[in-house]
């Protein structure tokens, strides 16, 4: 009897968070649908299935905003901004948990306590930097300047890890005559693999909806723009045609959308790896 | 003797080569950024000027005795941080006890609340607009019920709650997956015994479950008293500071004042206190909510 009662409890509530989750991502549900209405359509009613799919909204937002070239923009400021953490970050996280001295403790505090510092604290004074390398107004600029953003974190989890890694291996790899590079390309960084998935989908997270440092760096010009930020100005100049707005959202989500289909197992995982060690 | 000296040598140009890169880019993103803003702080500048002029403490002065913006947006900023704080992790750490039972769906459902967090803020924000101006006229005439019918982002109680509503829909399947990966290291075997000592569903959370989630707790704590100290994007996008200005935060006013007022100094100065209330705020959270953790 009781264990009826359990089954039947479960069901019931199994039935009822369904349907919260369905609520939950109703709002989506209702982006999605909008972008494939006309105009009048919107305006009439915004919860009503479309009566005819209006795909050129799609085609002309499109073309609006250029976006080949945008998705490229973000797919290069992403791509060059991991391969840099991921590089100095293990590499120096390596070294300083390897080194047991006073220099090396100093560096490692000076590495992770940016972590403390808000973004708009520095927002301007990053610009100007960035200014005086000539590194604004270029995505290629924008992708060397997370470098610096993402080290923080990523030097912070990678120590955590390396700390856990044998000393004899290294020992071991020195005495067959590797250098320093070679064994710790060949040796430990293969063994930091889970550690650096873990990164890699963190930053991909921030770095592709990153919003504020490219509003600041690259917004100058159509052609240095990210999809957030194409986005954001289209649906400034636009403010009443809803269905080109919404078929914008569509447009810079739907990436992360395909992307975490695909990955979410390894997204949840490193999502809770990174949020325990930092 | 010179063999261990050249050793030594290749050990510290090693150790340079292997930490000076990350040093350069901290520095470019941080360091010299930060000592900039220290110096503007206490400066006079338009941003056109070649020379800044300086004045000392005078933008603290200003800010603390007579910027109602400041206060204004500080109190707003204090106010959403506690709710947001408090309300995400309740409903995360409920939602996480539903969602670690084994149900069917268990995964399904894990997504579904995770999905929105993949989302930039921006946005969210703009979707959310969408919804509170277009969305819920329809819900309205559809349904009958007034709540679709309040001004959501019109007037500034509401816009506030629709603020601090859509910023906890974006994250909390964040929350929802470091509760449920801290509920999963709580051993089965102590609810057992809890059981068996006859402690009810209610006296087994408050006694077990939640004590030994309290590492979880702190990280969680920790990440939404960050974030929403620093709230900006889905302002800047859900009402754009309305109405009448009601809902900037420090970090939207501080932006205000830096890019488009092109008060430079006086906004750094602001940005200077946020630096120093974010420090704070964090190392008091941190050592007190260490201090209750408890070993499994």
């Amino acid at each position: 009897m009781k264990t009826n009662n359990n089954k039947a409890g479960r069901i019931i509530l199994e039935v009822v968070l369904v349907i919260l989750s369905l609520l939950f991502l109703y709002p989506l549900f209702l982006t999605i649908i909008n972008s494939l209405k006309s105009f009048s359509e919107v305006m009439t009613d915004v919860i009503a299935l479309p009566k005819h799919l209006a795909l050129s909204n799609y085609s002309y937002v499109w073309k609006f905003i250029n976006y080949p070239r945008l998705f490229l923009n973000n797919f290069i400021i992403t791509g060059l901004g991991l391969l840099g953490i991921v590089f100095i970050s293990s590499i120096a996280a390596y070294k300083l948990a390897r080194t047991k001295s006073r220099l090396s403790g100093i560096i490692y505090f000076l590495c992770i306590m940016p972590m403390l510092i808000p973004f708009q604290s520095i927002m301007l004074t990053v610009l100007q930097t960035a200014k005086n390398l000539n590194l604004s107004e270029s995505t290629w600029g924008l992708g060397l300047l997370y470098w610096g953003f993402g080290a923080p974190l990523a030097v912070f989890i990678y120590h955590g890890f390396v700390k856990g890694i044998p000393t004899e291996i290294d020992e071991s790899a020195t005495i067959d005559g590797a250098s320093s590079f070679r064994l710790f390309f060949s040796v430990i960084f293969p063994l930091l693999k889970s550690v650096t998935t873990t990164i890699v989908i963190i930053d991909v997270m921030w770095i592709w909806n990153d919003f504020l440092l490219p509003l600041l760096m690259v917004n100058g010009s159509p052609d240095t723009k990210t999809l957030t930020l194409a986005a954001y100005t289209f649906v400034g100049q636009y403010t009443s045609d809803w269905q080109y707005a919404m078929t914008a959202m569509v447009m810079a989500v739907l990436p992360s959308i395909i992307v975490f289909i695909f990955l979410q197992k390894y997204i949840v995982k490193g999502v809770v790896a990174g949020a325990v060690k930092g | 003797m010179l063999k261990t000296l050249g050793r030594r040598w290749r050990e510290k140009l090693d150790f340079g080569l292997f930490t000076l890169p990350v040093l350069i880019c901290i520095a470019v993103a941080f360091y010299i950024p930060f000592v900039m803003t220290i110096r503007y702080s206490m400066t006079k500048w338009n941003g056109i000027s070649k020379h800044p002029k300086f004045v000392g403490l005078d933008n603290f002065q200003q800010i603390f005795t007579g910027d109602s913006n400041f206060s204004s947006s500080a109190w707003f900023t204090i106010k959403y941080a506690v709710l947001y704080i408090v309300i995400v992790n309740v409903l995360a750490i409920l939602l996480a006890v539903l969602l670690d039972m084994k149900l069917k769906s268990t995964s399904w459902l894990r997504a579904a609340f995770f999905i929105p967090y993949i989302l930039s803020l921006v946005i969210v924000g703009f979707i959310w607009k969408f919804i509170f101006m277009q969305g819920f006229n329809s819900l309205g005439e559809s349904t009958g019920w007034s709540f679709f019918g309040l001004s959501w982002l019109g007037t500034p109680g509401l816009a506030f709650i629709s603020i601090l509503g859509v910023s906890i829909w974006q994250s909390i399947g964040f929350y929802l997956v470091i509760y449920i990966a801290g509920l999963q290291s709580v051993p089965d075997d102590l609810k057992e015994a809890a059981t068996v000592d006859g402690a009810g569903a209610m006296r087994r959370f408050f006694s077990i479950t939640l004590p030994l989630l309290a590492p979880s707790i702190t990280i969680s704590v920790f990440m939404a008293l960050t974030n929403s100290i620093k709230v900006f994007d889905v302002i800047l996008s859900l009402t754009g500071g309305g109405p009448g200005g009601t809902t900037y935060s420090i970090a939207y006013d501080i932006y205000r004042d830096t890019f488009q007022n092109n008060l430079y100094g006086y906004g750094t100065a602001k940005a200077l206190i946020l630096f120093v209330a974010v420090l704070v705020v964090t190392i008091i959270q941190l050592t007190v909510f260490k201090r209750r953790e408890v070993e499994a």
